[in-house]
């Protein structure tokens, strides 16, 4: 039934008096949508807005909430200025582009990988495509503690299986160097978010028509050629969606971080939101975690903005 | 005007007194809310706590007693994380929502100078406690500016606990821990370490340090951290990792209860931890049964044995009705009796002199020894910028422990900056 039927349906038979006109009833039935919006409107306001003009405004101003009865005067810049005064907040951020850079590199041509690979059919092939989904389900959460127990050197997975197999590295403290933190939040990392890049890629690979490569193969062209010239140029669309969430996810990174390492050895895996975390919850200081949060969103936006712009579609 | 017009206007009138209606309730309950609920009114107050098994149940346990004791409060019990950085994160997203639950909640002895500063929970000093009953160290611990703002519920000593049946007698010198361990390690090839402790990036880092710390005459002092004596005793965890391997380069991943598992399933000759430690080797077994000495960290010459003050207070949100109720229980649950009863349970030890009995003694004999360990424990700097120190000394003691910076430049670039964080705002 459609809006106006329902509400010609609520109205008429009660009135009694003339049927109103069609402006009055077009006008009627403006108000009717938007109020019925308006719950969705208000919650995404409330849920979305609020925050994010509460965050720009915190980032303008004196705002730390442990000192108590402190007035929130207006800051102007200075918040902006403490983070790239501040020792911390230049080496998280090339930490956290590096990061972002080799995660998703490494996590997208793995995913392809397994998108092509689960594309072909096997049998089996549903419940494998169902199953590398689990990992995606798992909260981050619940998989970085599973990942701290791998990695442990004692009794963890990780140094047991390059220990059989006699492989360098089986008597690694994985967590406790530089580099071997952070190959251990890579490959936990990648074990989370490769499916959810493979099944994008999976639904962009279905959308590419069957015919397209039987009329290459008739042309003579190899497996690769086919790869390289077809199915990466008309994945693009499905690539550019799922690059864009991956980087943004990315660059966002924190839960596994908090819980694998907790920022250390050191200081030495903190990201930018590890630091806009610390700054709010722990110096509860809501003027410098605001100027940290916009710098996180606009940076988001430009990284999507020039993943939109590299990658969307040359007419 | 039509009909139809005016049949519109309807529910806009319905709308308005509604929303009167719901403004006035607002208003009035908002009122009535406000006010202070007298001890003697019938009430619910929430209580928060980290506590899960036998601590927990030994919570419930003495909640129900009081509910009995006490018929018009009903308690109910808001168990949050254990791990103590949720568990402070929980009740700081309700502080900083402004709401007036919990009533009352456990505090780490860390919190209660910042909760102070903050006007998050509430001076206990119109309530007149007691302070003189408890044992001074904790007590300072939860005061600031000179009013107190929580209350001593139990106290952790940390300190060195050493299996008897490998170490004959207990070492006097750090440098006797080492040539302990060592030996230890020779003549016991099961054991995988000569000493376990708490090296992980969080708050248990600095106990462990701390424990070591006061044993070279050093002092956590956020004014003054690049001290010779802190500087020794960094260096004396660092060596027993990276020279003297009496400790593995995996306690850069644990934290007590990694160090109690090795303890207690004989893999250590030593362990830096607390007095629980006992209690779950007696309850559960393993090599160390009725093996177990604990011991102050051995001292330099010319220092005094170091422990670390752990252990857990009890404050009243400032933005609570029902104080008056919730100084009731805090007054209960720190009842010689009902705090003995807790440690024979729980073996947390505590914060009261006088609840250790000869019943507890003869229970659990090593309280003894935690008696004497008390005498020694250091309690963390008290400031209301302690989180921000603790942050500090974490990525230091993390650093060292993980081998990217030797001891003494760690503290001396770490200095500057918990000085720096001590003294600000």
């Amino acid at each position: 039934m459609t809006t106006r039927a329902v509400t010609r349906r609520l109205r008429l038979p009660s009135l009694g008096g003339a049927p109103p006109t069609g402006a009055v009833v077009r006008r009627a039935d403006r108000r009717l949508g938007y109020a019925l919006v308006a719950p969705v409107v208000i919650l995404l306001l409330l849920v979305t807005g609020y925050p994010l003009v509460y965050n720009l405004w915190n980032s303008f101003h004196n705002v730390v909430l442990s000192n108590a009865g402190a007035p929130q005067t207006f800051a102007g810049i200075k918040n902006y200025q403490q983070l790239f005064t501040t020792a911390g907040f230049v080496p998280a951020l090339l930490r956290t582009l590096a990061f972002t850079v080799v995660s998703v590199v490494l996590e997208t041509i793995a995913a392809l990988g397994l998108a092509l690979m689960l594309h072909r059919s096997f049998r089996g092939r549903g419940v494998m495509r169902a199953a590398i989904l689990i990992p995606w389900a798992v909260p981050t959460v619940v998989s970085a503690m599973l990942w701290v127990t791998m990695f442990d050197p004692r009794s963890g997975f990780v140094d047991y299986l390059l220990g059989i197999l006699h492989l360098p590295g089986s008597n690694t403290t994985w967590l406790a160097g530089e580099w071997t933190a952070w190959a251990a939040i890579l490959v936990a990392d990648a074990w989370k978010n490769v499916p959810f890049i493979a099944i994008i890629l999976l639904a962009g690979l279905q959308l590419i028509p069957s015919d397209v490569y039987e009329a290459a193969r008739m042309d003579g062209a190899s497996a690769w050629q086919s790869f390289r010239r077809m199915t990466l140029p008309l994945l693009r669309p499905a690539l550019m969606v799922a690059l864009i969430f991956r980087t943004l996810q990315a660059f966002l990174v924190f839960d596994i971080i908090y819980i694998m390492t907790g920022g250390g050895p050191g200081t030495t895996t903190e990201t930018l939101s590890y630091l806009n975390w610390y700054a709010f919850l722990v110096n509860t200081n809501f003027g410098v975690g605001g100027a940290i949060s916009v710098s996180l969103v606009v940076i988001s936006l430009l990284i999507a903005g020039g993943i939109v712009l590299v990658m969307r579609p040359k007419t | 005007m039509s009909n139809w017009s005016a049949y519109g206007r309807r529910p806009q009138g319905l709308v308005s007194i509604g929303v009167l209606a719901l403004t006035a309730l607002t208003l009035f309950g908002g009122a009535a809310a406000s006010s202070p609920v007298s001890a003697a009114s019938s009430q619910t107050i929430t209580f928060a706590e980290s506590g899960l098994g036998s601590e927990g149940a030994q919570t419930q346990k003495a909640i129900n007693d009081f509910e009995k004791a006490n018929p018009n409060i009903k308690v109910n019990i808001l168990v949050l994380s254990p791990n103590s950085t949720t568990y402070l994160q929980q009740l700081e997203d309700r502080f900083i929502a402004g709401s007036s639950s919990p009533d009352v909640m456990e505090s780490d002895v860390t919190y209660p100078a910042k909760f102070g500063k903050a006007g998050w929970i509430k001076a206990l000093t119109s309530f007149k406690p007691n302070l003189k009953q408890f044992f001074a160290t904790e007590v300072a611990a939860g005061q600031y500016k000179s009013k107190t703002y929580a209350i001593p519920w139990f106290d952790n000593p940390e300190g060195l606990f050493y299996r008897t049946d490998l170490i004959k007698t207990p070492p006097t010198s750090p440098a006797q821990v080492v040539s302990d361990a060592e030996a230890a390690m020779k003549a016991d090839p099961s054991l995988k370490e000569g000493i376990a402790f708490e090296g992980e990036k969080y708050e248990g880092a600095i106990t462990a340090y701390m424990t070591v710390d006061g044993a070279f005459c050093g002092k956590l002092n956020p004014l003054k951290l690049d001290t010779a004596g802190n500087r020794k005793a960094l260096a004396w965890l660092y060596d027993a990792i990276y020279q003297n391997k009496i400790a593995p380069a995996a306690v850069t991943g644990w934290q007590e209860g990694n160090v109690e598992s090795e303890f207690q399933a004989g893999n250590a000759a030593f362990a830096i931890n607390y007095p629980f430690v006992a209690s779950t080797v007696a309850s559960q077994g393993g090599p160390a049964k009725g093996n177990v000495g604990y011991i102050p960290f051995p001292a330099e010459p010319g220092c005094t044995p170091g422990s670390a003050l752990g252990g857990e207070m009890l404050a009243i949100n400032a933005k609570t009705t029902h104080a008056a109720a919730a100084w009731k229980l805090i007054e209960y649950l720190t009842s010689a009796k009902v705090e003995t009863a807790r440690a024979i349970a729980t073996g947390d030890p505590p914060s009261l002199p006088s609840a250790y009995t000869s019943s507890l003694l003869s229970a659990a004999p090593y309280f003894k020894q935690v008696e004497t360990l008390n005498k020694y424990a250091q309690p963390r700097p008290v400031n209301p910028n302690y989180l921000q120190i603790s942050s500090d000394l974490q990525t230091m003691l993390s650093s060292v422990f993980s081998n990217l910076t030797p001891p003494s430049p760690a503290i001396s670039q770490t200095a500057p900056i918990v000085k720096l964080d001590a003294t600000a705002g």
